[in-house]
C-alpha cells in the first residue's frame, strides 16, 4: 500500500511543486470516481494530479486494520456494481483486482427459523422461495426478467452523459437517438412497464410479482438501502433498477467481495493512474478552487499551497464542491441556492466487527454457504422495513434496525491471515440511521449505536456479542467527519426522483461541467450515481476530453 | 323495443354531465343515466338534518375549468360561486417556536389571507426570512401554475407508439420548457418529484406553515407530506381560477350540489336527456364494440357510444361481462391503485366554534381552518394510516360553508364541513370494519377539533360520519378515493388509468371513460369529461359545436 506511506507521501511535494504549473488537470478526492477519472484521463496522456484529504486512497473504499492482522471493509463491503468497461479499460486484474463472487447472494432469516435465500442461479432460487410460496417460485423467474430487461434500459442510460436540453448539438442528437433506440428495443409491453415503474414504489413494484411479505421484503431491499426512504417512497423502484443496472444482479442483486477488501479496488486503481503517469497525494486536503473570471486557475491546499491547473475535477460531493470550495461570486446566488439545497439525508451507520469465531446461526445450520453472502436482518416483511424507516423521519433510530451484514473473511481468509485460527471480520450496514439526532449527539451516543446493532445482531445470531473482539462503529456524524461525505450520504446525494439523469445533481448541470470554466464533477454526485460502478468518473473523464481536445 | 340514443353516459357525476352537456352540444341524441336520486355524485348537496344542508363529499371548487364555465354558459344556469377567504391555523399552548408563542396559555396561531400584504405581515410575526420568501414563492409557484396549466387540456399521447402525431402536444410543453429560465424549470421538476415537505423546507423555516401548506399536498392522497411525489399538488392551490382571478377558490352557493345542477341545466338545456335513479347493471357488447346498457331493471337502451364517468374498476371490472376484456388490460386495471385515505365529518351547530387561540367569531372563521399544527403531527397521522388505523390526531381541512352562504342552515345555526385525513379503507383487521368504527372515528375528529376549539362538543346538534367505505357505497367510489385512483405518479397522464390507454380510449370500441380515472384526475374540474366528450366527437367526425 504504497500510498499509504508516509514517507513517500511526504516526498512527493517536492516533486509536485517543481511540476504543479504543468498539471493539466488536478483531481480533488481519491474516491473510487476521482482515481476512476484521473486513470482515463492519465490514459489519455494527461498529465494528472490527485489530491487526497485522507492518508489512504479509496475513499469510502478502504480496508482497515481493526486489530493487527485483521483488515475489514470500513464503509463499503461489496463491489459488485464496479462496471465491467471500467475494470477492463483499467486493466484493474493486472493492477491486483482479484474479485470474489460467492453462489449464495443474499440471505435473510426469519423470526421462524426459516430463511429466505437468494443464489446467483435463479432456478435455485426459486426452488428456494418454494418454501415460501408456490405462486413466488414460479413467479420469481419472469420477475428476475423483468428486473433484467429494465435494468438494461437503465445501464444504457447509465453510460450515456445527460444531454444537453438548452443547446443540443449533434452529440446530444446522437446520444437522443441511442436512448430511443434503446427504449424501443424494450418493445411495447416493458416500454410502457419502465415508464410505468420507475416513479412507483418498490413496496408495490415487489407486491405486483410476488405475495410472501418476507420475500417481498428481501426483493424490495436494495431499493431503499442507503436511502432515507422507505418502501412505500415513490421512486424507490427506480433506485432498485439502479441497483441492478450494468451488472449481473437481476433480482437478487450482486454479491462481489474484493479479495484483500475494498482497498484492494481502491489500490487496483490508483496502481493505474501511476502506471499511466499520474500522481496522486495522500493528506493533501484542498480549501478550495481558485478561479479568475469564471474561469478555474488550480486549487489552494489548506496547508496554503496553490497548485494551478487549467482543469479541476471534483470526485467529492457536489455540496460540498459547490458549497465549500469554489468562491460563492463566481458561482452565483441562484446556483448557490440550489446547490445548498441538493438533498443529503444520510440515513446509515456502519458496525464493524472482529470475532474470534464464525457466529452461529440456527438459520444457516444446515448450509453454512448462507453466511458467504449478505446477511439481511429484519427483512421479514414490507411494514417491518417502513417502521425501521419511520423512526428516522423523526430523528430516532429504531429499535429494530434492518442490517445488512457481510463476514468478507469466509470467501476472504487473506483478511484474517495475521490473527488466530478462527478469526473472522463482520461489517454491518445499519438504516435508519439519521444524520440528524432528535436528543443528543451521535459522539454521546456512538456506543448505544453499536450496542442497539449487536442486540439486533443476537436475533439471528445469538451469543455473537460474545465473540466481539474488536468493533468499530461509524455514525452517519462520522461518515461526514472522516470520509467527507455531506450529511453523512454514502452516494452524495439523495437517488430519489428529484435526482436523476438529466437532474442529477441539478437540473442544466448534469453534464459533468460545472458552473465555472474547467470545473467538473466526478463523483458520485453525477449521473449514475453511486454505488460503486465508477460510471460518474469514467463518464466525467470522457466530457473532459472532449472539452480538452476542443480547446486545441 | 329498447330505446336508441347516439351516446348514454353512465354516472351523473360533474364529469359526466359535463361530457354529456358536450356530446349534446355536439348534436349527438345523449343520456345520462344516474344510479342515485340525486345528480351530483361527489358533488352534491344533501339534508342529512333536518333544516341544515350539507356539501355532503366534496365541498370546495378551484379548478372548474374556465374553458367549461364559459363554453356552458354555467352562470347562467345558475353557477354561483362564493369566495372563501384565507387559510387559519390554529395552535395549541407551546405549538411553534417558543420565541414566538404569544399568550402561552392561549397558544398562538397562523392566518394566511388573500390579501398577500397581511399575510405578509402575518409572517413577519413568525419569521422575517419566511416573509421574505413567500413573495418569491408565490410568484414562482404562478409561473409554475402558468406554465402546467396546459397540461390539463392535453390528450395524452402513448410514448410507445411510433406515431408522432398524439405527442406533439408533449412536445409542445417540451419546447415552452427550454424556454423558461433554468431556475424556474428546476423548480418545476422538483415539484414534479419532491415530497411536499421537501420542497417547502427550500424556503421556509415556520413548521406550522410548512405543515399547512404541504397539507394541500396530500388531500386524497394515500401519503405523506414527506412521501416523494407530493410536491406537485401544491402547485393546484395556484391553478384554481375562478373568473380568471389566479389563486381564488370558494364554495358553490347552495353547495357543492350547486356545480352539478347547474351543469345538469346546461347539459338539459343542449337537448340532453338526464334520468336518475337509473342505476346501470351491464354494459352491452357485440363482437369487440359496446352497444348499449342494461339497466338493474331489466331495460335495455341501445347506444352508438357508451361513455363511463364511472371509475376503471367499476367500469371494466363490474360493469362489463367477465371474459370481455383480454387478460393482459384486466391485469393492468386490477393493478390500477385506488387506496381511499380520507374521510368526511359534517356537523349541524347551533353556535360557531370557538377558538381558544383566537376567541370569538370573526374572520378568521371565513376560509379555510386547518388543523396542522406541525409537520411532524402531519407525517405522524399518516405513520397512523399507513399501517391500517384512522389517525389518532387527524389533519383536518373544516370550512364552515352558512358563513357565506346562510341559506345552508336555519337562522343563527350553521353547517361545518370537516374533511378529514387519515382514513385508510383497509382497516388493520385486528380493529375490524369500518361499520364497527365509524363513530369512533367521527368521536376521533370532534376530539381533534376540540383541542384547539373545546366548545365544538356542545355545539353539535347532528353530524353525518362518511367512512372511506361510505363513500364506495354511496358515491360509488372504488375503496372511497374521492379521485378515482391515486394520483401517484406512475398513476398520471399517459399512464391513467392504464398505459396505452390515456386517451380515454377503452379496449372495447365505443366505450369511452369520461371520470376521474382518466388524465387530468380528480377535483372538481370536469376537464376529463370535457376532454372525453370532445375525443369522442372528433372519433365520430363531428365538430366539437
Amino acid at each position: 500500500m504504497t500510498t499509504d506511506d508516509p514517507t513517500l507521501a511526504a516526498a512527493v511535494p517536492t516533486v509536485a511543486a517543481g511540476k504543479a504549473r504543468h498539471y493539466e488537470v488536478i483531481v480533488v478526492g481519491a474516491g473510487h470516481n476521482g482515481l476512476v477519472a484521473a486513470a482515463y484521463l492519465a490514459r489519455a496522456g494527461r498529465s494528472v494530479l490527485v489530491l487526497e484529504r485522507r492518508t489512504t486512497v479509496g475513499g469510502t473504499l478502504v480496508s482497515v486494520e481493526l486489530v493487527p492482522g485483521v483488515r475489514a471493509p470500513a464503509v463499503a463491503h461489496t463491489v459488485g456494481r464496479l462496471s465491467p468497461a471500467v475494470a477492463r479499460d483499467l486493466e484493474l486484474r493486472s493492477h491486483g483486482l482479484t474479485l470474489l463472487a460467492p453462489s449464495i447472494r443474499a440471505f435473510a432469516p426469519q423470526p421462524d427459523g426459516r430463511a429466505v435465500v437468494l443464489d446467483a442461479d435463479a432456478a435455485a432460487t426459486a426452488d428456494g422461495l418454494r418454501a415460501w410460496s408456490a405462486g413466488d417460485a414460479d413467479a420469481f423467474p419472469e420477475f428476475d426478467r423483468r428486473v433484467r430487461t429494465l435494468a438494461r434500459f437503465l445501464a444504457a442510460l447509465a453510460d450515456e452523459t445527460p444531454p444537453d436540453i438548452r443547446v443540443p448539438g449533434i452529440g446530444d442528437a446522437l446520444a437522443g437517438l441511442r436512448l430511443g433506440r434503446s427504449f424501443r428495443g424494450l418493445g411495447k409491453v416493458d416500454g410502457r412497464t419502465v415508464l410505468r415503474v420507475l416513479p412507483m414504489a418498490v413496496a408495490d413494484f415487489v407486491a405486483e410479482a410476488v405475495e410472501s411479505d418476507p420475500v417481498r421484503a428481501v426483493l424490495a431491499w436494495r431499493g431503499v438501502r442507503y436511502t432515507a426512504m422507505g418502501p412505500w417512497s415513490a421512486g424507490t423502484a427506480k433506485v432498485l433498477l439502479d441497483d441492478s443496472a450494468g451488472n449481473d444482479g437481476g433480482a437478487t442483486g450482486e454479491t462481489v467481495y474484493a479479495r484483500g477488501g475494498p482497498g484492494a479496488l481502491a489500490e487496483a486503481l490508483a496502481a493505474a493512474v501511476r502506471r499511466h503517469g499520474g500522481t496522486i497525494r495522500t493528506d493533501s486536503e484542498v480549501a478550495g478552487v481558485t478561479s479568475r473570471d469564471g474561469r478555474v486557475t488550480g486549487v489552494v491546499l489548506a496547508s496554503g499551497e496553490e497548485i494551478v491547473a487549467p482543469v479541476v475535477v471534483g470526485g467529492i460531493d457536489p455540496k460540498r464542491l459547490l458549497t465549500g470550495l469554489v468562491d460563492p461570486v463566481a458561482l452565483g446566488p441562484s446556483l448557490r441556492w440550489r446547490a445548498g439545497n441538493l438533498r443529503t439525508p444520510g440515513a446509515v451507520a456502519k458496525v464493524n466487527l472482529v470475532l474470534d469465531g464464525l457466529p452461529d446461526v440456527p438459520a444457516a445450520a444446515d448450509d453454512p454457504r448462507r453466511l458467504r453472502g449478505r446477511i439481511l436482518v429484519g427483512l421479514t416483511g414490507i411494514d417491518d422495513v417502513e417502521r425501521a424507516f419511520d423512526a428516522a423521519k423523526y430523528g430516532r433510530m429504531s429499535d429494530e434496525p434492518v442490517l445488512e451484514a457481510t463476514i468478507p473473511s469466509l470467501a476472504d481468509p487473506s483478511l484474517v491471515s495475521g490473527a488466530p485460527e478462527g478469526t473472522h471480520v463482520m461489517s454491518v450496514l445499519a438504516q435508519w440511521v439519521p444524520y440528524r439526532l432528535g436528543d443528543g449527539d451521535w459522539d454521546s451516543r456512538r456506543d448505544e449505536l453499536g450496542d442497539r446493532v449487536l442486540a439486533r445482531l443476537e436475533t439471528v445470531a445469538p451469543g455473537i456479542t460474545g465473540r466481539v473482539r474488536a468493533r468499530q462503529v461509524l455514525t452517519p456524524v462520522d461518515l461526514e467527519r472522516d470520509y467527507g461525505l455531506t450529511g453523512g450520504h454514502p452516494l452524495h446525494v439523495e437517488p430519489g426522483l428529484e435526482s436523476f439523469f438529466l437532474w442529477r445533481p441539478l437540473l442544466g448541470w448534469a453534464r459533468y461541467r460545472m458552473p465555472v470554466e474547467g470545473l467538473y464533477l466526478a463523483g458520485s454526485g453525477a449521473h449514475p450515481g453511486g454505488g460503486v460502478n465508477g460510471l460518474p468518473g469514467r463518464n466525467a473523464a470522457r466530457e473532459v476530453l472532449a472539452d480538452l481536445r476542443r480547446r486545441r | 323495443m329498447p330505446q336508441r340514443y347516439d351516446a348514454v353516459v353512465i354516472g351523473g357525476g360533474h364529469n359526466g354531465l359535463v361530457s354529456a352537456a358536450y356530446l349534446a352540444r355536439g348534436g349527438l341524441k345523449t343520456v345520462v343515466l344516474e344510479r342515485r336520486h340525486v345528480l351530483g355524485g361527489a358533488a352534491v348537496t344533501e339534508e342529512i338534518v333536518p333544516g341544515f344542508r350539507f356539501s355532503v363529499a366534496s365541498y370546495v371548487v378551484s379548478l372548474l375549468r374556465p374553458e367549461i364555465i364559459r363554453e356552458l354558459d354555467l352562470p347562467r344556469h345558475g353557477l354561483d360561486i362564493l369566495p372563501l377567504d384565507g387559510t387559519f391555523t390554529p395552535l395549541r399552548p407551546g405549538d411553534g417556536p417558543p420565541a414566538r408563542v404569544k399568550g402561552a396559555d392561549a397558544g398562538d396561531y397562523l392566518w394566511r389571507v388573500n390579501d398577500h400584504g397581511r399575510t405578509v405581515r402575518e409572517l413577519r410575526r413568525w419569521s422575517l426570512n419566511d416573509a421574505e420568501a413567500y413573495e418569491e414563492y408565490g410568484q414562482l409557484m404562478v409561473e409554475m401554475a402558468r406554465f402546467i396549466k396546459p397540461i390539463l387540456g392535453i390528450v395524452p399521447g402513448d410514448p410507445t407508439e411510433n406515431d408522432p402525431r398524439p405527442l406533439l402536444p408533449i412536445a409542445a410543453l417540451a419546447r415552452r420548457f427550454q424556454q423558461l429560465p433554468e431556475r424556474q424549470q428546476a423548480v418545476f421538476v422538483q415539484l414534479m418529484t419532491m415530497s411536499a415537505a421537501d420542497f417547502l423546507d427550500q424556503w421556509f423555516e415556520t413548521d406550522p406553515l410548512k405543515a399547512t401548506m404541504s397539507a394541500s399536498g396530500i388531500i386524497g392522497t394515500y401519503q405523506g407530506i414527506r412521501s416523494p411525489g407530493t410536491a406537485y399538488v401544491l402547485l393546484h392551490h395556484y391553478m384554481g381560477e375562478i373568473d380568471g382571478a389566479f389563486r381564488a377558490w370558494g364554495i358553490p352557493k347552495g353547495g357543492t350540489g350547486g356545480i352539478s345542477t347547474a351543469i345538469a341545466n346546461a347539459a338539459r338545456a343542449q337537448g340532453a336527456e338526464i334520468r336518475t335513479e337509473a342505476p346501470v347493471a351491464r354494459v352491452n357488447t357485440r363482437g369487440d364494440r359496446a352497444t348499449g346498457v342494461t339497466l338493474a331493471t331489466g331495460e335495455e337502451i341501445e347506444a352508438g357510444v357508451v361513455i363511463s364517468s364511472a371509475d376503471a374498476k367499476v367500469t371494466f371490472l363490474d360493469l362489463l361481462e367477465p371474459g370481455t376484456l383480454d387478460p393482459e388490460f384486466e391485469a393492468e386495471v386490477r393493478r390500477f391503485k385506488f387506496r381511499g385515505s380520507s374521510g368526511k365529518v359534517n356537523l349541524a351547530v347551533d353556535r360557531l366554534p370557538d377558538f381558544t387561540c383566537l376567541p370569538g367569531p370573526g374572520e378568521h372563521l371565513r376560509g379555510a381552518i386547518s388543523f396542522s399544527p406541525s409537520m411532524d403531527e402531519m407525517e405522524q397521522a399518516y405513520d397512523d394510516a399507513k399501517y391500517g388505523r384512522w389517525s389518532r390526531r387527524p389533519y383536518i381541512d373544516m370550512i364552515i360553508p352558512t358563513l357565506v352562504d346562510p341559506q345552508m342552515a336555519p337562522p343563527g345555526k350553521h353547517v361545518i364541513s370537516c374533511f378529514v385525513q387519515y382514513a385508510p379503507y383497509r382497516l388493520d383487521p385486528s380493529l375490524g370494519t369500518w361499520d364497527d368504527n365509524r363513530e369512533a372515528f367521527g368521536d376521533t375528529v370532534i376530539d381533534r377539533i376540540a383541542e384547539f376549539a373545546p366548545n365544538i362538543r356542545d355545539s353539535i346538534v347532528g353530524r353525518q360520519v362518511l367512512t372511506p367505505l361510505d363513500i364506495e357505497r354511496t358515491m360509488g367510489l372504488t375503496e372511497g378515493n374521492i379521485f378515482q385512483g391515486e394520483l401517484s405518479l406512475e398513476q398520471l397522464f399517459f399512464n391513467r388509468p392504464v398505459p396505452g390507454y390515456a386517451r380515454f380510449r377503452t379496449p372495447v370500441r365505443d366505450l369511452w371513460l369520461a371520470g376521474s380515472s382518466t388524465h387530468p384526475g380528480g377535483g372538481i374540474m370536469g376537464a376529463n369529461g370535457r376532454l372525453a366528450a370532445l375525443e369522442v366527437l372528433r372519433a365520430r367526425g363531428r365538430k366539437a359545436a
